[in-house]
């Protein structure tokens, strides 16, 4: 469904991400793990079309998207819930909703708003509330929610437990399994290893800009490289 | 005593509905490029020039004048967003400040060169003069009051109320997001430019009829548009419709009551105490 190859980005002259290729297939969820300023929300922007490549191929259901604008991105059906939840604050939960909806605008979308209300209650009760008035964790639901309303065929997530009370993030762990189990196409980007690789199908492991490490989330698990660097055992 | 108190509310009101016409333009084009557009006067008197050549020379109504006016206002928004400031959308801020002003001086002589140095009047044929309990109102403006008021209600739903509307203020509020979400970000630029620019053409057109167009007003216009905005907060609607009454009020009041040749002075000391004490402004930006 979305295959990277050979994918070079950078900022300016720096190039930051040297060479990637992975894929995910439909109804799939990958992710990518790696540590900090390895360059995965760089990879992910680029797919969003918010950030030029250097090199390399991006393809989404065989079709390139290398260099389409962001919003001809989502309007091919991919769909992202951003790093640092990214709500317009002066709106209402509501209308960050329906702005997820906006590539769908000409259709009715009360029943998708209402879906998504069903699965997180406590956007019914917040509808009317300032989205930059709501807790870390209400807004990552905001974020997630309002991703979904796109319909998308592939939903990316960037760091959604980045920030969020611990109580929460158990929430947004059964949260994506419960998309996942809607047959949502995944791509997973998440600081907790230990959540991405009970989530994801399978993993790639990205460290400075390049993939060391790939396969199974079982296998990663058990792969004392990684339990040493991200899981803490 | 009471009946001047109402008279001058009503001619600041008269006033304050055009500074918010023009205000408006300039707080969308703010939220949403950064933009100091200072050459958004310059663009309300080239308006009040074309409907005076509409209706004087070519003989065309008030109301088709008006409206081919504000549509010609429209399309230099366009040209104006994609000639001048798109180029510089993603250089420092002072390119775009620098391009503003020459923007203003290119507009400026162009008006000159296209509609001479004389000053006009938009003829209209409301010469009736209504008294409503003491209070003097000529129709001429209270129908300026109204269609300012048409405007400015329109425009506050269509970005309240419309998925167009919604799309502008959330690209004000998040660019990269409103991308993500498939908006085309330059489209909204171009529309906001659009609509700003005809409703400065309107507040131009309302201007020539109720007082004159001449070159060296336009000057003035921005001035008082930009001193709109920093009373009602930068990038607020519901500011800016605020902050153009209570300035034209002012200004009114400040005429009447201690000396017309005071009344600029008197509303940027205005200014300068909200400023002061409340440097957000009076309406701080709650819904943009
Ligand atoms: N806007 C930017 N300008 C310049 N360098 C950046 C920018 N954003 C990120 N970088 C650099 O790119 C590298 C990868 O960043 P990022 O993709 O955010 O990492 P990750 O998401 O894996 O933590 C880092 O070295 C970071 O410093
Ligand atoms: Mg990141």
């Amino acid at each position: 469904m979305l295959e990277v190859s050979n994918l070079r980005i950078g900022y300016g002259l720096a190039e930051v991400v040297h060479g990637v290729s992975f894929d995910v297939q439909a109804g799939e969820c990958v992710s990518l793990i790696g540590p900090n300023g390895a360059g995965k929300s760089t990879i992910l922007k680029a797919i969003c079309g918010l950030l030029p490549a250097m090199g390399g191929e991006i393809r989404f259901e065989g079709q390139s998207i290398l260099g389409l604008p962001g919003h001809r991105v989502a309007h091919r059906g991919i769909s992202m819930c951003p790093e640092g939840r990214q709500m317009f604050p002066e709106m209402t939960v509501l209308e960050n909703l329906q702005l997820g909806a906006y590539s769908r605008r000409r259709e009715a979308i009360k029943d998708d708003i209402d879906e998504m209300m069903t699965l997180f209650p406590r956007l019914r009760e917040r509808s009317g509330q300032l989205a930059g008035t709501l807790s870390g964790g209400e807004q990552e639901m905001v974020a997630i929610a309002r991703a979904l309303m796109a319909r998308p065929r592939l939903c990316i997530f960037d760091e959604p437990s980045l920030g969020i009370a611990p109580r929460v993030v158990d929430e947004i762990e059964q949260t994506l399994l419960a998309i996942k189990a809607r047959g949502v196409t995944i791509l997973l980007v998440e600081q907790s290893v230990s959540m991405a690789l009970r989530v994801a199908d399978r993993a790639y492991v990205l460290e400075a800009g390049l993939i060391v490490l790939e396969g199974p989330s079982a296998d990663l698990a058990s792969n004392e490289g990684v339990q040493n660097a991200y899981l803490g055992y | 005593m009471i009946i001047d108190f109402i008279q001058q509310i009503f001619n600041g009101l008269v006033v304050g509905s055009i500074y918010t016409l023009i205000a408006l333009g300039l707080t969308t084009i703010f939220g949403i490029l950064g933009i100091a557009h200072f050459a958004h006067g310059s663009v309300a008197m080239f308006g009040g020039y074309l409907a005076f050549f509409l209706i004087s020379t070519l003989g065309i109504g008030l109301l088709p004048s008006f409206i081919l006016a504000m549509a010609c206002g429209a399309l230099l928004g366009v040209v104006l967003e994609r000639v001048a400031y798109y180029p510089v959308r993603n250089a420092p801020p002072i390119n775009s400040f620098i391009i503003a002003l020459g923007l203003t001086l290119i507009i400026e002589k162009t008006n000159l060169l296209a509609f001479g140095v004389d000053q006009v009047i938009i003829p209209t044929p409301f010469n009736r003069v209504f008294s409503v309990g003491g209070v003097t109102m000529p129709e001429l403006r209270v129908y300026v009051l109204l269609t300012a008021a048409v405007l400015v209600v329109g425009m506050t739903l269509l970005i309240q109320r419309t998925w167009i509307g919604m799309a502008v203020r959330a690209v004000a509020q998040n660019r990269s997001t409103a991308a993500l979400m498939g908006i085309n970000v330059n489209s909204v630029s171009m529309f906001v430019f659009a609509l700003s620019s005809a409703l400065g053409v309107a507040a131009g057109v309302l201007i020539g009829a109720l007082f004159a167009v001449a070159p060296g007003v336009s000057e003035g216009l921005v001035v008082k548009g930009f001193a709109v905005l920093i009373l009602g907060g930068l990038g607020s609607i519901p500011g800016a419709i605020v902050g153009g009454m209570v300035l034209g009020v002012t200004e009114a009041f400040a005429a009447a009551f201690i000396s017309s040749g005071y009344k600029d002075v008197i509303s940027f000391l205005l200014m300068i105490a909200v400023l002061l004490v409340r440097p957000e402004g009076l309406m701080r930006g709650k819904t943009r």
